[in-house]
């Protein structure tokens, strides 16, 4: 690899058109063809290499991580069947296409890097640019910025790591921008997948075994994507429940094409897409009711799944499917469907990334305060405006009074970065617990300048008051000049993880993780209308029924599931990084690649379902991935329902459809 | 390389410019004048985060020649309202989480005050329409078109006629 470094763009354009790259091409290798196993190896030093997670997870030749579960008594399933139902299914690559494209500063100064850029996960990063530059973590400071979207992107260190060297080689301060085209070339983009679930059925209906394999696509080098391989078994098997034995084969292959990454829910959108479809499906083929089939078969509390994972909670998911029937009764949308219209409906559950978190609460001499912490708000204002909430209420100040400032790893504690849904309900607990004992330290001061015991003083409203007399109090200002000049300033550290959650480790072989921290519930519905001479598809109504622990802040909450469904329409629809014959990308800019746009959006309707968790600080759980898993679920079943034919490559453009309503015609 | 110097007015006030041939208006803002409230998106006019008015009409500053502005009214983001005192839009943005990350903000409140300025009582369509050059990953936009309507009903003006010009 090479970089430019210059002055200015039209100097470092002028320097790189200068170089003359001599390629030696060799045969591009797409996922159909390194599936096929026999492709010639990408890497053929594979098994010197480190693994990514630490564990020694299987890999071999062009196979970047594989997970399978062999239990007994499958074939045996297939072997008595009444009917067996096979659905292969795909998804293509989508591009996150955060509106702003990726950049960062670094200088290189008395040994140390300190490198600026709006990061998701500035550890992450920090120990990327340790790695690849071979320095201790220590030596380098990655300070956060505000962050134009990053939905999964901006996690680990990719411009950084350039900017670093380009300092140390240069001894100046270097910043690198992307452009749009260089960022759609280089940003690693949702996976693109192969899924094939075969099941058996009993006469009576029942699912009584299964097959399922995934093929996923690593791109040339990996990231989190190994991690990410594990997360099929989950899934397949966490919704519906399965009288016997499912049979899996997951495998994360290296091509040589671009990464990809973890996109907002990674792999869930299109794992619960080929999930649903063959739910579909299978009611079909048995001539039940696709929302009835779906009721016998939800889990009850305190059932395992398959990878041992205890629910306690899944009954949750029944009375999601409840609040929707409430909202829109089943029959009543299917009997009022225009012509060319089609409804779907999905289940799933989802997950809180339990990675560690933690905040530091210092009280200023003015009565405000400072919440640092290296979470950041990654659009969600998780931090913003929920973290700085929660402060404010436990310590009786007004939201303006709590600020938050921006992550620097040399300040703040360890945090596992703005994804998973996780900052709300992880390190608002930190903050919580911070909080508390900020207001204990407060109230011991306050004890003394008001003669009051700390248990008869409430902190409201930006002051110290003994409770019931309202003319004895203290502005929070002074209970902390007080404290500075005394005892010492007010500040507390708290940091907060997941429990973790027992499962059976013999459930698989090579799975990094297995089970579903916090877990969360979720049904959503959608009609759509299919435009028969242009082939277009248009969601007309959709309905989120969510369960999400306690709301912290209800229109942000509404903003996530908005913007997590708008995310799935394109997906689901129009989005796709298309990989050519070459291996290579085709889309290079915004024109070729489609994003929804306000006029392709309906009012998504959403019922939140409040459930608090009995573990994080006001019993918030992960509420902003969630929104986008069930969209590619709920839309390609619809377009099915509308049109008679099965949509089972994801996305499903007006071509697509064209074709299919042509061949329907040729057919009868 | 040759520039040219010229005149025109940004947020009310007379600037001259000396300007290469193909610069873009975006650049100038940016780069010359340090106005950097107008985002740099795509570069390529898809995706509206570098929207300006033009008199009073919203275009792509990134592909629009700064040339070609000569004795014209330019008026970005920073001319819309202060830090301490947003517009109503600005405002209704924040309150109704039209915003989230915020980096495509600023082309929106330029679209919407365009709209705001040329129509009474723009119906929901209008708005989408309105907003149909501007990218948000984010929002989704329905709140963003919620707090277009909520300065409608703040101003009196959601029931005057529809469609009506101001
Ligand atoms: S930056 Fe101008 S349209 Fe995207
Ligand atoms: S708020 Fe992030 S792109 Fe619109």
């Amino acid at each position: 690899m090479a970089i430019v470094v210059a002055e200015s763009r039209e100097q470092a354009q002028a320097a790189a058109d200068a170089i003359l790259l001599d390629i030696e091409e060799w045969e591009g290798i797409t996922l159909e063809r390194a599936a096929k196993g026999d492709a010639r190896v990408i890497h053929p030093e594979w098994a010197k290499y480190v693994p990514t997670f630490g564990v020694d997870h299987p890999v071999s030749d062009n196979c970047a991580c594989e997970v399978t579960a062999e239990p007994e008594g499958v074939d045996e399933a297939f072997a008595r069947a009444a009917h067996i139902v096979e659905g292969t299914y795909s998804a293509q690559r989508q591009y996150r296409a955060y509106l702003e494209p990726k950049a960062a500063t670094a200088t290189y100064e008395h040994g140390r890097f300190v490198i600026t850029t709006a990061s998701q996960y500035p550890f992450n990063v920090r120990d990327r640019i340790a790695q690849l530059l071979a320095v201790r973590p220590s030596d380098v400071r990655v300070v956060g910025k505000t962050i134009g979207g990053g939905f999964g992107a901006k996690l680990d260190g990719w411009v950084e790591p350039l900017a670093a060297l380009a300092a140390k080689v240069t001894g100046r301060t270097v910043s690198i921008r992307t452009s749009r085209a260089e960022d759609m070339l280089t940003c690693p983009t949702r996976d693109n997948a192969t899924m094939t679930i075969r099941t058996a059925l009993d006469a009576e209906g029942r699912m009584i075994g299964r097959e399922f394999s995934c093929d996923m696509d690593n791109g040339a080098y990996s990231g989190e994507m190994p991690r990410l391989a594990s997360l099929p078994l989950s899934i397949i098997g966490s919704v519906y429940k399965m009288h016997g034995p499912m049979r899996a084969s997951v495998r994360l292959w290296y091509t040589n094409t671009a990464p990809t990454g973890a996109f907002r829910a990674v792999n869930g959108v299109y794992l619960y897409m080929a999930q649903e479809q063959h739910m579909d499906e299978i009611a079909d083929l048995l001539g039940v009711d696709r929302r009835e089939y779906r009721l016998r078969h939800l889990f009850t509390d305190g059932e395992k799944s398959r990878t041992g994972q205890v629910f306690e909670d899944a009954s949750i998911l029944r009375t999601a499917f409840d609040k929707l029937e409430e909202h829109a009764p089943w029959q009543e949308v299917l009997d009022g469907l225009k012509p060319n219209r089609g409804v779907g409906i999905a289940a799933g559950v989802w997950m809180t990334n339990p990675m560690p978190g933690e905040v530091t609460i210092k009280m200023y001499e003015d009565g405000t305060a400072s919440l640092i912490t290296a979470a950041n708000d990654n659009g969600s204002g998780a931090v913003s405006m929920g973290l700085t909430q929660i402060v404010a209420s436990a310590l009786g100040m007004n939201e303006g009074d709590v600020r938050s400032s921006l992550p620097d790893t040399d300040v703040s504690g360890y945090d596992g970065g703005s994804r998973g849904g996780r900052t709300t309900a992880i390190v608002g607990t930190a903050a919580l617990e911070a909080s508390i004992r900020v207001r204990d330290k407060l109230l011991a001061v306050a004890a003394g300048l008001l003669e009051a015991s700390p248990e008869d003083i409430e902190l409201i409203d930006g002051h110290a008051r003994v409770k019931g007399a309202p003319s004895s109090a203290v502005p929070l200002a002074a209970v902390a000049a007080t404290a500075t000049f005394t005892t010492g300033s007010i500040s507390a550290t708290s940091s907060y993880t997941s429990p973790p959650i027992p499962f059976d480790a013999g459930c698989a072989s090579g799975a990094l993780f297995t089970t579903m921290s916090t877990p969360t519930y979720h049904v959503h519905l959608a009609v759509v209308e299919v435009d028969e001479v242009t082939g277009h598809v248009e969601v007309v109504r959709y309905i989120v029924v969510q369960e999400t622990g306690k709301v912290i802040n209800p229109v942000g909450a509404r903003g996530q599931v908005r913007g997590g469904v708008v995310q799935g329409i394109g997906y689901s629809l129009y989005e796709s990084m298309r990989i050519g014959d070459d291996a290579r990308l085709v889309e290079r800019s915004l024109e070729s690649y489609r994003l929804p746009l306000a006029v392709d959006v309906p009012e998504v309707e959403i019922i939140f379902m409040e459930h608090p968790d009995p573990l994080t600080g006001h019993g918030a759980k992960g509420l902003g991935e969630a929104p986008v898993v069930l969209t590619a679920a709920v839309i390609s079943t619809a377009v099915r329902h509308a049109t008679g034919k099965s949509f089972t490559a994801i996305p499903i453009t007006p071509e697509d459809v064209l074709f299919a309503l042509v061949d329907a015609e040729s057919d009868s | 390389m040759t520039t040219e110097s010229v005149s025109f007015t940004v947020n009310d006030s007379e600037r001259t410019t000396e300007v290469t041939g193909s610069e873009t208006l975006l650049d100038t803002l940016r780069e010359r004048m340090g106005l950097r409230g107008t985002k740099e998106g795509c570069l390529e006019g898809e995706c509206g985060a570098c929207t300006v008015l033009l008199d009073d009409r919203p275009i792509d500053s990134c592909i629009y020649p700064t040339a070609a502005c000569a004795g014209r009214a330019v008026r970005t983001v920073e001319g819309v309202g202060e830090v301490d005192a947003p517009s109503l839009l600005q405002q209704a943005m924040v309150r109704c989480g039209g915003v989230q990350c915020g980096f495509c903000t600023p082309g929106f409140v330029m679209s919407l005050t365009a709209l705001l300025e040329r129509e009474a009582n723009p119906d929901r369509e209008a708005i989408q329409n309105a907003i149909s050059g501007n990218i948000c990953r984010c929002t989704g936009y329905t709140q963003i078109v919620e707090a277009v309507e909520a300065v409608l009903v703040e101003s009196g003006r959601a029931n005057t006629a529809q469609g009506a010009t101001s």
